[in-house]
């Protein structure tokens, strides 16, 4: 598939991308997360666009999943309403502050102290 | 421009018939929550002999309590018996347990999803404090330990009585059927000694460990006079507690006592996840996950589902049905604000999201399939995975890749920025 994106334009290997988004896209529905850090990798690295293709775009196609995960989750009684008002101003807080406190600090010192954090969960959970 | 509106078509098309494939099963589940809910199970002592049904009689020290607490029970039961309480409450909760293990009788995998809609939210058996060391071997076996192997082995078969009754709805999954995103075809009810093996089954499912289902403290005199402290954790629900006695061997039961737990807010009771929770920790978990996600340019499901599942006994697929909403509006917004200066490939963007909508469409039905250890060791797996991503995101290779890309992309979004000004400007002036 081509894709005009401000003057240029660049093929997309759709099999691929598309293979990709749905595998995520069940992974990431059946577990409850986004996908972000799985779709712009994808893109990027494994179709070859360019960053600034892939930002904005990639946000779109994880939409579709979210808003169908959540209709779905909700289908089959899997959601609490208490428990969702209870996180989601938690979450929309974190929207503001988040971007603040971002600017004091080095993201790559950010990505190191993630990477430890997730080694850690992921461990817990595998024993 | 046409292909445009083509895709759009598509796109739109392809959503209605999931969403009204998807109503149309949801009716069903939903016509029988509405049946289901009815009183507590049989409360007829079972076995018991005429006459033998009063040899067995228990007093409570209260009659309600605080968020939680304990409460001393006291009673009679014919000398030399053992004596089991069965504790539960009167809340209701889902539970489900998909069969894929091979049967060693036909040879074949049944593929059947056990469901229920009336596990009581917390249910207890207390037995004689000698029984320990039977509890003790069943934790050992770690998550392989049966329910029904220590029940039996306990002797407290005989108590087992209040989720024995519940209604089990048996659905046969199919391949295509998860396509088509239905939950299976649902089988004829079981037999009640089948559906009696089969709550056993999802009670452990519901309950996880053996000292979360099995407490060793009933204490018997030789008189036949025995003591028990029930003790209702925090994080139980609020509600009507039921407690019945049985005599080991005669099977005599006394009568159903009932005592009140009242939950108080900040404590509140989830009725879909069948725990109660002081809200003010899902509130500033999700805050300080969110916070961090943000910062490490990921969203806050990654941590927040196994911090959930982890810390709370929540059942996992509440927790991802839960925490998928809450990105729902900062998606939305954001999507808005890359639209408004036209920095989104529409094309491309639906093009996947299509695809991604049909793995939306699947996975969560795919939740209920899986246990819990599955599913926090799949979501263990993901997050290595992800871990080893980002940890690839710090090499120096990657580092200075990416500083030139995004030096790119401020290049692009200022002049995408400024396009839009000129374009609003353009706006105003004609007007």
């Amino acid at each position: 598939m081509e894709v005009s994106f401000w003057g240029e334009s660049f093929k997309v290997n759709l099999i691929v991308g598309c293979l990709g988004g749905f595998l995520i896209a069940v992974l990431g529905s059946m577990f409850g997360f986004g996908g972000g850090p799985f779709m712009v990798p994808l893109l990027t690295v494994g179709l070859g666009l360019p960053m600034y293709l892939v930002v904005g775009s990639s946000l779109l196609a994880i939409f579709f999943n979210t808003v169908m995960g959540t209709v779905r989750h909700f289908q089959f009684g899997h959601f609490d309403l208490i428990l969702f008002c209870a996180m989601f101003p938690g979450a929309i807080l974190a929207g503001f502050v988040g971007p603040k406190i971002a600017k004091g600090l080095s993201p790559l010192m950010v990505k190191r102290i993630a990477v430890v954090g997730l080694l850690i969960l992921g461990v817990r959970l595998l024993l | 421009m046409n292909k445009k509106i083509a895709l759009f078509g598509a796109a739109l098309g392809i959503s209605a018939w999931m969403l009204l494939s998807g109503v149309l099963f949801a009716a069903q589940p939903a016509g029988a929550q509405a049946e289901a809910v009815k009183g507590a199970p049989a409360q007829s002592g079972g076995q018991a002999a005429p006459g033998a049904a009063t040899s067995v009689r228990i007093s409570l020290d209260k009659t309600s309590l605080q968020n939680h607490g304990v409460v001393n029970l006291s009673g009679t039961a014919p000398a030399g018996e053992p004596v089991f309480l069965e504790v539960w409450s009167t809340r209701r909760v889902r539970c489900d347990l998909f069969d894929n293990k091979v049967d060693k009788k036909t040879g074949k995998i049944p593929y059947i999803l056990y469901m229920t809609e009336e596990m009581p939210a917390f249910y207890k058996v207390l037995v004689p404090g000698d029984r320990k060391a039977i509890l003790e071997a069943a934790k050992a076996q770690g998550k392989s330990w049966r329910f029904s192997d220590t029940l039996k082995k306990c002797g407290a078969l005989v108590a087992f009585q209040a989720p024995a009754a519940i209604r089990i709805n048996r659905y046969h999954v199919s391949l295509l059927g998860s396509v088509v995103g239905s939950r299976g075809t649902e089988l004829a009810p079981m037999s009640a000694k089948e559906n009696g093996a089969r709550a056993m089954k999802l009670v452990k499912v519901r309950f996880g460990k053996p000292y979360a289902i099995f407490a060793p403290v009933v204490v018997t005199k030789p008189d036949g006079t025995f003591t028990a402290t029930i003790a209702v954790p925090e994080g139980s629900p609020g509600g009507t507690f039921h407690v019945r006695a049985v005599a080991g061997k005669s099977g005599a039961a006394s009568q159903t006592l009932s005592f009140e737990n009242h939950v108080a807010f900040p404590y509140v009771y989830l009725s879909n996840a069948g725990t109660t929770m002081n809200l003010l920790w899902p509130f500033l978990l999700s805050f300080a996950v969110c916070t961090f996600g943000v910062l490490m340019g990921a969203g806050g499901g990654f941590i927040l589902n196994p911090l959930l599942v982890l810390i709370w006994p929540l059942p996992a697929a509440v927790v991802a049905g839960t925490v998928m909403p809450t990105v729902l509006f900062s998606q939305a917004s954001g999507i808005y604000n890359y639209s408004k200066i036209k920095f989104i490939s529409w094309k491309l963007g639906i093009a996947i999201g299509l695809a991604m909508l049909l793995g939306g469409f699947i996975g969560p039905q795919l939740t209920e399939l899986i246990t819990l250890s599955q599913f926090k060791f799949v979501f263990g797996i993901i997050l290595i995975f992800l871990a080893g991503l980002m940890a690839w995101q710090t090499t120096p290779g990657y580092v200075a890749r990416n500083k030139k890309e995004k030096a790119i992309l401020d290049q692009f979004q200022k002049k995408a920025r400024e396009t839009a000004a000129k374009r609003a400007q353009a706006k105003v002036q004609a007007a």
